[in-house]
């Protein structure tokens, strides 16, 4: 019993004392510090330039940070290589706020990379891919280039390679930037699927009808700094 | 199962991608091999047509006096001091002279005024049949002159001086083209592989962030290397299988060739062309792949 209170209060990440600054003096991210619990949902917002996408990088271990200690699943990200690193990517998926989609390869090619890299069964892979494109409407775009297709669904495509794996944590950078509402909800909805089944998930966003009537923590940035963390619907 | 799956998918990808590159690496590597492979073949045969000419090679030393039984047998040591031999046979002076004799034939009669001792004695020495003593035998020469009763030692000089070095050149050539080929096979293995992943550097990037293990990502490219060296070295030892039986067609029959059997390699040296081929190809693949998984 103590079990499951336990796990359900171990953090997924553990952000302390982190600085991120780009050559030659950008100070991209000061001084965060922020604890993100296993299964929450987490957003992350402030103006253009605030830092977000940094926080994300650093999170995803695309970038080191220049100072602080950044943990994820217990593990100090930057420390871990090779085969355990990527033992461990396998179970972040991330949508890029520049989606990184391989614009020569269909739709499906696109979803299923981040589960054959973990070998999955190809028909496993095919039934995923379906089950996802229908949960986005997406159902027609199977076999079309992603480089053909526009940009809300370009994003579309991107969120579905980064929940396709069942990743146990999911890192979104501008999720609806490019979405009609009815869209919007549909990526909430699969989001909150994604939760239900225990992911933990981060969003950067500027769109705060995605968090303003919800319970679920928010996080400021503003200039690199940590401006106010709150729940959705004080912020 | 899934690995090898999802690995021989991306290879066929990148095949499919970047035949033209493929291809022409893949030409670059039969050149090579069939222009390494023709020296050694040419070298091989040259070291068979050796032992050929050898069978006849005798040194021949002419002594002073006959020798008996004893000192025979000190002859006999001091020329095994140098060298192992395949055969030492003395002649007397009757017996050189019944040859003689025997080679006049009909003309036999001019000797009848003569001694039947005016030919010297000799020793017959055959050397070993190896390219190895074939090269050795001027240094041999010499020290048959040394042995205590020899006046004079004959044999083919010029001939086998000539045969030597040329067999001395050639093999300089073979390991000088062998060197070089080797060089370029590898060398251009490794750009064509550098080419494909800097075609590819954007989905190689991707894989590594949705978490592909570098064996994932490396072992379509080995597999291309691996490729590139087995068709290749396949390819230039059939185009030279085909020069050879070409050559022995149109040329056999005509004179000089007549002196020597050609032979093709045997199996032995064909599989250690294709393995050292591979092996190769794969190395260069490797080396461009190990540049690219650092960064
Ligand atoms: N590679 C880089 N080199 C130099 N400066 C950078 C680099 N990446 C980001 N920055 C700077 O760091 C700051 C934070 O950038 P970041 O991308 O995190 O902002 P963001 O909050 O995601 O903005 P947006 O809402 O527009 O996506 C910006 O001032 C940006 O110019
Ligand atoms: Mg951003």
């Amino acid at each position: 019993m103590t079990d499951t209170t336990t796990s359900s209060r171990t953090a997924m990440i553990e952000v302390i004392k982190v600085s991120k600054s780009y050559p030659p003096n950008v100070t991209a991210l000061a001084d965060i510090s922020v604890s993100i619990a296993s299964g929450e949902i987490f957003f992350l917002i402030g103006r253009s330039g605030a830092g977000k996408t940094t926080l994300l990088k650093l999170l995803c271990n695309m970038e080191r940070p220049s100072n602080g200690l950044i943990e994820v699943a217990g593990m100090n990200i930057h420390q871990v290589t090779g085969n355990k690193l990527a033992k461990l990517r396998q179970k972040v998926g991330v949508a890029y706020q520049d989606f990184r989609l391989l614009t020569d390869r269909t739709v499906a090619e696109n979803i299923a990379i981040s589960m054959e890299v973990s070998y999955k069964k190809p028909q496993i892979i095919r039934s995923r891919v379906r089950n996802l494109l229908a949960q986005l409407q997406l159902e027609d775009k199977h076999d079309i280039l992603t480089g053909d297709l526009s940009r809300g669904e370009q994003q579309r495509v991107a969120l579905a390679r980064a929940v396709a794996n069942s990743p146990t944590l999911i890192l979104v950078d501008e999720p609806t930037g490019n979405l009609d509402a009815t869209s919007t909800t549909q990526v909430m909805e699969l989001l909150t699927r994604c939760s239900n089944s225990g992911a933990t998930i981060v969003i950067a966003t500027h769109d705060e009808t995605l968090y303003r009537h919800s319970t679920h923590r928010v996080m400021k940035l503003h200039n690199g700094e940590l401006a106010s963390l709150t729940r959705g619907d004080e912020v | 199962m899934n690995f090898w799956f999802s690995v021989l998918r991306q290879t066929g990808r990148n095949l499919r991608q970047t035949w033209t590159t493929q291809f022409m690496t893949c030409l670059t590597v039969s050149l090579s091999v069939l222009i390494f492979s023709f020296f050694y073949l040419v070298y091989l045969n040259m070291l068979n047509a050796g032992d050929k000419v050898s069978d006849d090679l005798r040194l021949v030393v002419y002594l002073e006096e006959e020798p008996g039984p004893e000192l025979q047998e000190q002859l006999r040591l001091k020329i095994t001091q140098f060298d192992q031999v395949q055969e030492i046979k003395f002649i007397s002076k009757a017996e050189a002279y019944s040859r003689f004799a025997e080679e006049l034939g009909d003309n036999r009669d001019v000797l009848t005024d003569m001694p039947t001792d005016f030919l010297p004695a000799s020793i017959e020495v055959t050397p070993l049949k190896s390219l190895r003593s074939l090269g050795q035998i001027k240094l041999f020469a010499e020290y048959l002159t040394t042995i205590p009763g020899s006046q004079k030692v004959q044999y083919g000089q010029k001939w086998v001086e000539r045969f030597y070095y040329f067999i001395q050149l050639l093999s300089i050539v073979v390991l000088l083209s062998g060197f070089l080929l080797i060089l370029t096979a590898t060398f251009m293995v490794a750009s064509t592989i550098r080419l494909t992943i800097f075609g590819r550097q954007e989905e190689l990037e991707l894989l590594k962030l949705v978490g592909a293990t570098n064996n994932y990502i490396r072992t379509p490219f080995l597999l291309e290397g691996i490729l590139l060296g087995l068709m290749g070295s396949l390819l230039g030892l059939a185009s030279l299988y085909t020069l050879f039986q070409w050559t022995l067609r149109h040329f056999s029959g005509e004179g000089f060739l007549d002196l020597f059997t050609f032979t093709f390699f045997p199996p032995g040296i064909i599989f250690t062309i294709v393995i050292l081929s591979i092996v190769l190809c794969t190395a260069g693949s490797y080396t461009s792949m190990q540049k690219f998984l650092r960064i």
